[in-house]
């Protein structure tokens, strides 16, 4: 696998400035973008369409925190994939069950402030388990062992993210 | 049909840009650094998407064919764009029209429509190709010779429509640079025009589809956020919608509508339609059986007629906002693209929206054609400060494989930028089992019926092993232009076994040809000049790019060896280009490609490096920082790095 970091030319850390991040996928995306290469030999068209993607992809994967943090484990060694890591919490699974009821009650009632409000209140938690996982990320030695103790938090935070595609699918579903 | 005698081996090819609209279709090239649409010798600027195939199977394309579909609305094709990519079941050839359909006899001709015209059976990519052929020689008569074309598509036009238009681009003897989404063009037109930077909206109405595009302007990068629509949605359903009052109010019964008289109706609520721009209320005439009938229809009336037709755009513009993450009140402004956004009620409509009055100082009809013309002389490299201008695209469907149960499997996500790549590894259910199943299809749903089928293949040849154990790789790759290929690989074994996938809309490469070589009046003879023609073309092109890169990065060549390779090389094209020999031309320019391979990854890398340092010296100083650390990092924990081993994962 192709080390975004390194593609797009920044540290391997989880504090990524995003507007530096947007700088550099544009300046890159000026070098190398096919469009750049429609006059070129077919040899060098192809090779400036793999690294358009390649850049397109690094920038893909190191603006979403999910995939940025898998990103660093898999750098690291750390196996991810839900397969790889540790089950969640039974709390957490018990919160996300009651909050997906009240999603579904909403969406029944056809009640789009409920909807958009669960989602606000989720977005929150998203927000401080980022801030959480940043500090670890900063704090733990990038060693393998160290890092996984941020595992859970990436457990919990795909938890919310499919929690929050599914209420923008319902609210999207309820306004149309 | 002589191609010989339009090309002028004298006249340097001109690069052109083609709006192939759903009502009416331009061509526009770049003149003096600015864009200008070409007219014809009536100072026509706009050629009806209308063609007539007569009973001598001639051909008639625009105005005139226009003239001749009330009177032969089975024979006169309209709106031909609403059907391209579409199969003979698609729920547009039940909609109100005129045309009969060929019965597919197998489910391979299943995949397109064939419109059937006296006794024969025409696609909607031999349909808009006609058109086209006769924009190529709108062209041909201004700039007598015309080189790379960018043709604009619909935004949110799927993988199949994307590939009949490059097909049909094809069948008109056309070699299209690239296919460009029509809010982006537009977008390109208005941006060079204002010279300003922001975030817009494009909202763009035209005869057959919808798209909404959100993108940000920043420094001449046109980056599209998100993108939106529906591809049959337009100003065409107006009239349907207004033809089926009319027809209502003539008491003509649904089960017995004569074409013509469909037709009519159809024409009839064109011209109302276009007449309550600039009144409240229109009279028509209608021709029935027993005389002539009066008509009215006020513009109140037209409004809450076509008031479920706008609110279907307002659905794609809150969910395209939503997918850029940003609310109307960011937005800079909103440019209105497309003949329908002429109707009152839509500008009413996009104001309330989105809450600002939109822009509208560029003629909406030909703004796309424009940009287009903008786009292909950016590409052919014959713009100034071309470097400066570039288009980030995006796929505005998301691209995924069948899985168990008939669920799809997401592999692109719609709005990913463009070209773009992804991998994904399956396993085997069963045991010993040795085929594979893909099923590739594009859209939203969640169950692949009711997403767009787009291809279907087995990988063959897995060795027999228990469930679970056999590897394969699965590698998506979408283009510049949109345009999705795939490859699958078997791991296990390690001996790469690869298929390579372009989904069909129902036309082979075979059929373009045969349908290409049966379009020219003496076949064989004038495809050898055709080819001589697109090898040149496609040569020069390399020529120039070659040629100037030997001025920009002559130190990156290795010695005064790979130099004299690559002059040596170059010489030997030219002095093809100057013969009639197709195959020697093309083998030439193999040579040429051969021999700049090594130094164009060096330029390549180069280009990174640069961009990556970034333009002032804080910039540079953080990014040696950067480095440092990254390399301390890596110097400390090289031992830990390990391969990616993770078999479910999504990365690429």
């Amino acid at each position: 696998m192709i080390d975004p970091f390194q593609t797009l030319g920044v540290e391997a850390r989880f504090d990524l400035d995003p507007d530096d991040l947007a700088r550099r996928h544009r300046d890159l995306s000026r070098a190398l973008h096919p469009d750049r290469y429609a006059g070129a030999p077919a040899a060098e068209r192809r090779l400036s369409l793999s690294r358009a993607i390649e850049v397109n992809d690094a920038f893909r994967v190191l603006k979403d925190p999910i995939r940025r943090a898998e990103a660093l484990l898999r750098r690291a060694g750390v196996p991810v994939g839900e397969t790889a890591e540790p089950k969640p919490s039974p709390d957490l699974l018990m919160e996300m069950m009651e909050r997906r009821e009240e999603l579904g009650d909403a969406r029944r009632r056809k009640d789009l402030d409920a909807v958009r409000a669960l989602a606000e209140a989720i977005r929150g938690r998203e927000r401080e388990v980022l801030a959480s996982m940043g500090r670890q990320f900063a704090a733990s030695d990038p060693d393998a062992t160290k890092l996984a103790v941020v595992l859970p938090e990436l457990g919990e935070l795909r938890y919310l993210r499919r929690f929050l595609d599914e209420a923008s699918a319902i609210e999207e579903e309820l306004s149309s | 049909m002589a191609l010989l005698e339009i090309f002028d081996p004298k006249a340097a090819p001109r690069p052109i840009g083609i709006d192939l609209g759903t009502t009416n279709s331009l061509v526009a090239r770049v003149r003096d650094g600015k864009p200008v649409v070409i007219t014809d010798c009536n100072a026509e600027k706009l050629v009806p998407s209308v063609v007539h195939y007569d009973p001598r199977g001639r051909v008639i394309v625009g105005v005139d064919a226009q003239r001749l579909a009330v009177d032969f609305p089975r024979e006169t094709i309209v709106s031909v764009k609403r059907f391209m990519g579409r199969g003979a079941d698609d729920p547009e050839t039940r909609r109100l029209g005129t045309y009969e359909f060929v019965e597919p006899k197998t489910p391979e001709e299943a995949k397109s429509v064939r419109f059937k015209i006296r006794d024969r059976s025409v696609t909607p990519v031999e349909v808009s190709a006609e058109v086209l052929k006769v924009l190529r020689s709108l062209a041909e008569d201004e700039l007598r010779s015309v080189g790379g074309v960018v043709i604009t598509v619909p935004a949110y036009f799927d993988d199949a429509q994307r590939q009949a238009t490059k097909d049909a681009g094809k069948l008109a003897g056309l070699d299209v640079l690239r296919l460009l989404n029509e809010p982006t063009a537009a977008a390109l037109a208005y941006g060079l025009e204002k010279q300003k930077n922001g975030l817009f909206a494009v909202y763009d109405l035209g005869g057959g589809t919808f798209d909404v595009t959100i993108l940000l302007l920043d420094d001449g990068v046109f980056q599209v956020r998100s993108t939106g629509g529906d591809s049959a949605l337009g100003g065409d359903d107006m009239d349907r919608a207004l033809a089926e009052r009319l027809l209502h109010d003539l008491g003509v019964p649904v089960e017995n509508r004569p074409r013509e008289l469909v037709r009519l109706a159809l024409d009839t609520a064109r011209k109302i339609k276009h007449g309550l721009t600039e009144t409240d209320r229109v009279e028509a005439e209608i021709e029935v059986t027993g005389g002539t009938r009066k008509l009215a229809v006020t513009r109140a009336e037209f409004d809450a007629l076509i008031k479920p037709i706008v609110e279907r755009t307002g659905v794609a513009c809150r969910r395209a906002l939503r997918d850029a993450g940003v609310s109307a009140d960011e937005l800079d402004g909103v440019i209105l693209v497309g003949g329908s956004t002429r109707v009152p009620y839509v500008r009413q409509y996009v104001e309330k929206l989105f809450g600002k009055p939109p822009l509208c100082d560029l003629d909406p009809e030909e703004v796309v054609a424009l940009g287009a013309a903008i786009q292909a002389d950016i590409l052919a490299g014959t713009k100034e400060r071309a470097d400066e201008i570039l288009l980030l695209d995006v796929l505005p469907l998301s691209l995924g494989l069948e899985t168990m149960g008939g669920v799809v499997e997401k592999i692109l996500p719609r709005n990913t930028t463009i070209p773009a790549g992804a991998r994904q590894t399956f396993t085997t259910y069963a045991d010993n089992q040795t085929g594979f199943d893909l099923h590739i299809v594009q859209g939203e749903r969640e169950l692949a019926i009711d997403c767009r089928s787009l291809a279907r293949f087995v990988l063959k040849g897995i060795p027999p092993m228990p469930a679970g154990l056999a590897r394969l790789e699965v590698t998506f790759r979408v283009d510049a232009d949109g345009l999705l290929s795939v490859t699958a690989n078997e791991l296990t074994t390690g001996v790469e076994q690869k298929v390579e996938v372009k989904p069909s809309y129902g036309l082979t490469d075979e059929e373009v040809e045969t349908m290409l070589m049966a379009a020219l009046d003496h076949g064989e003879e004038d495809l050898e000049k055709r080819q001589l023609i697109e090898a040149r073309v496609e040569a020069e092109r390399v020529v120039l790019a070659t040629k100037k890169a030997l001025v920009a990065d002559a130190d990156l060549l290795e010695g005064d060896e790979e130099r004299a390779r690559i002059d040596e090389a170059l010489a030997g094209l030219e002095e093809a280009i100057r013969g009639t020999r197709a195959a020697i031309i093309r083998g030439r320019t193999e040579v040429l490609d051969d021999v700049t391979h090594g130094w164009a990854g060096r330029r390549m890398d180069r280009a990174i490096a640069r961009a990556i340092a970034g333009k002032d010296v804080t910039a540079i100083e953080g990014t040696v920082a950067k480095a440092r650390g990254v390399e301390a990092h890596l110097a400390e924990h090289a031992g830990h790095n390990a391969p990616d081993g993770d078999a479910s994962g999504t990365g690429s």
